[in-house]
């Protein structure tokens, strides 16, 4: 008898935990449940659609279900669907990894005008995610607020041109929408000085390879710290670049105050080193942070637990990702923590042969497996348009039932 | 020949590349996989062939599990000759300026530390339309080819 692990959320933290604990034990069960009906999370709906290299650490994770046994069970939504306490009941160990998916509430005066549109919302938009709202009309001078990694890829992509997106996988609905806005100017605002601006040198580096913009900022201060001076010099080096009609202009150290406009957005009121100002606006888009959306108590778990090593969070309770750290973190550090996770459950790990494991989820109607994910992505990948890797299925509804013919040749 | 490749990796490409050169040379060839991470430099040996398979991160620089051999190399100084050794290098073309820069550095360390290349370095486009494995197999088996014997023994 082997034990049973589940994994809540199958994005790069429940792929890379799978894929350590089956390298450590390779006659685990482990099953990863999502709420999606595909696999995957963040690297198929957030990793911006420009950057398909970085979305090739899924070929690992389908190997992970294609030759280390990994199980699939898509479109169970715990909370929802089934709750923590069953999942929990049926197997020997649990890891709670769903990520965080809502946007934090920019909570100033005004955070709530209509034209506020948080990154989580905008970027599903962007990535066809099946529960996207439609996207909205930015006007003609969007202030980002936010200078973190998601806050670059959105300015990069609202500045790039359609032939900029040769290759990727932008769905025709976000092509159009990007080749129909009349924005002018994009002003992105961070809270922190340039130097302890959080995002990466080599994501303003690529700014500069932008045919469509013109960037303008106040030239940043100095630094001593390597990794500020080299953010330092990207910023630098990006200053002047362009001679395009958007013009962008980078702006830092300021905090924002309130939203300007009555039942529109008018301006961002900011207080500057020595003064206070209004930046003109007709939207503002926010990449502040994410977090739960309450299908699981996240805070009542995480305080509870407050803080264990390797992400236990109870017995035979575990958490990994951006669930367990908050939202922060890349890609590579969800690989690094997996393998620290998956030693401590395997070394804690008790096998109660009476668990009912996935047969719980021999009830769900519309539960889908791997296979049905093999039959979208075909599927997908064997409609791209023109220019395209791949023309994502965009309704929950759909997904399903083409996963429903798994192994069939459309 | 004994042959060992050597991975230095973030989020595990250059590994799951390394397991396929061993599948498809394990036949042929005593052949492990190793982490540079789990690597002292004073491990390599002249009795077996290296292969460095390696991607790149930030701005043209080594990928975090490399870091460490890399850096404890270059403290060292010398003390390779002797030791022959093959790259291939992992990255992504939409850093133009950088493109697989990590191997580069990796390759060139190992030659101011008295190692051999041999063969040319060859390197891989994350955002391209190939796999690493179709390109690297054929170019590690035609390196290997060149050495007079390679039959498991040696
Ligand atoms: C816009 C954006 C761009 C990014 N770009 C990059 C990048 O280029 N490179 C990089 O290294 N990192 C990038 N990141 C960070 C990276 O995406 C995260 O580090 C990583 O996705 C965290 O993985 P995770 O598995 O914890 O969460 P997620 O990827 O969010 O996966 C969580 C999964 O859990 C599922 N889930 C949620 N709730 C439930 C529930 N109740 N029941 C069942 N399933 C549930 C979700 O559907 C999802 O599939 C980006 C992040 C964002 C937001
Ligand atoms: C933050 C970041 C920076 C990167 N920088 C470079 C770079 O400068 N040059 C390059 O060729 N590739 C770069 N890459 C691409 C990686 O080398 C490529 O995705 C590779 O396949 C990763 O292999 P790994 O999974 O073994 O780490 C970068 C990737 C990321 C996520």
């Amino acid at each position: 008898m082997s034990g049973q692990i589940a994994i809540v959320g199958a994005g790069p933290s429940g792929c890379y935990l799978a894929q350590a604990l089956l390298k450590l034990a390779p006659d685990l069960k482990v099953d990863l449940i999502d709420a999606l009906p595909v696999p995957f999370g963040l690297t198929r709906y957030g990793v911006a659609a420009d950057h398909q290299g970085t979305k090739a650490v899924t070929r690992q994770f389908a190997r992970t279900f294609e030759r280390q046994g990994a199980r699939f069970f898509g479109n169970v939504r715990v909370g929802r669907d089934l709750s923590l306490a069953q999942i929990s009941s049926a197997y020997d160990a649990t890891v709670l990894a769903a990520g965080l998916s809502s946007d934090r509430p920019l909570d100033i005066p005004g955070g709530d005008l209509p034209q506020v549109y948080g990154s989580a919302r905008l970027t599903r938009a962007l990535n066809e995610h099946p529960d996207a709202v439609t996207l909205p009309d930015l006007g003609a001078h969007p202030v980002i607020l936010g200078n973190g990694n998601v806050a670059v890829d959105l300015l990069r992509i609202l500045c790039k041109n359609p032939a900029e997106f040769d290759g990727s996988d932008l769905g025709p609905g976000p092509t159009a929408w990007l080749a129909a806005n009349n924005i002018e100017t994009i002003t992105i605002v961070g809270r922190s000085p340039a130097a302890k601006a959080k995002f990466d040198p080599v994501m303003v580096r690529e700014l500069r390879k932008l045919e469509n913009i013109h960037v303008t900022m106040d030239e940043p201060e100095s630094s001593s710290a390597p990794e500020e001076q080299k953010k330092l010099q990207a910023l630098h080096d990006l200053n002047g670049h362009g001679t395009g009609s958007v013009r962008v202009n980078f702006r830092f150290g300021i905090q924002p105050l309130a939203v300007e406009g009555d039942s529109r957005v008018t301006g961002l009121r900011v207080a500057a080193v020595e003064s206070e100002e209004i930046i003109g606006a007709t939207s503002l888009i926010t990449a502040i942070g994410f977090m739960s959306d309450g299908d699981l108590n996240r805070d009542t778990l995480i305080t509870k637990a407050a803080p264990q090593q390797g992400g236990k969070l109870d017995e035979r309770l575990y958490s990994a990702g951006w669930f367990r750290h908050g939202p922060r973190g890349t890609i590579p550090q969800s690989r690094a923590d997996a393998q620290d996770t998956a030693a401590l459950i395997l070394s804690e790990l008790t096998i109660d042969p009476a668990r009912m494991g996935a047969t719980i989820f021999a009830e769900l109607p519309d539960c889908t497996d791997y296979l049905g994910w093999q039959q979208i992505d075909r599927v997908e990948q064997g409609q791209s348009l023109p220019g395209r890797c791949r023309q994502k299925i965009t309704s929950t509804k759909k997904l399903i039932n083409v996963a429903k013919q798994r192994g069939q040749n459309l | 020949m004994k042959v060992s490749v050597l991975y230095g990796t973030e989020t595990g490409n250059a590994e799951m590349l390394a397991d396929d050169i061993r599948s498809a040379l394990c036949g042929k060839h005593d052949i492990n996989c190793i982490n540079l991470a789990d690597l002292d430099p004073g491990a390599l040996s002249s009795e077996t062939f290296h292969v460095f398979v390696c991607s790149t991160y930030g701005d043209g620089e080594l990928p975090a599990s490399a870091k460490p051999f890399a850096e404890e190399l270059a403290r060292t100084g010398d003390g390779l000759s002797g030791i022959q050794f093959a790259v291939f290098g992992l990255g992504d073309a939409e850093y133009a300026e950088t493109f697989t820069h990590g191997s580069l550095k990796l390759a060139e360390l190992l030659k101011s530390c008295g190692a051999t290349q041999v063969g040319e370095r060859m390197t891989h486009d994350a955002s391209g339309d190939c796999l690493p494995e179709d390109v690297a197999v054929p170019w590690i088996s035609e390196i290997l080819n060149q050495f007079p014997v390679h039959s498991k023994e040696m």
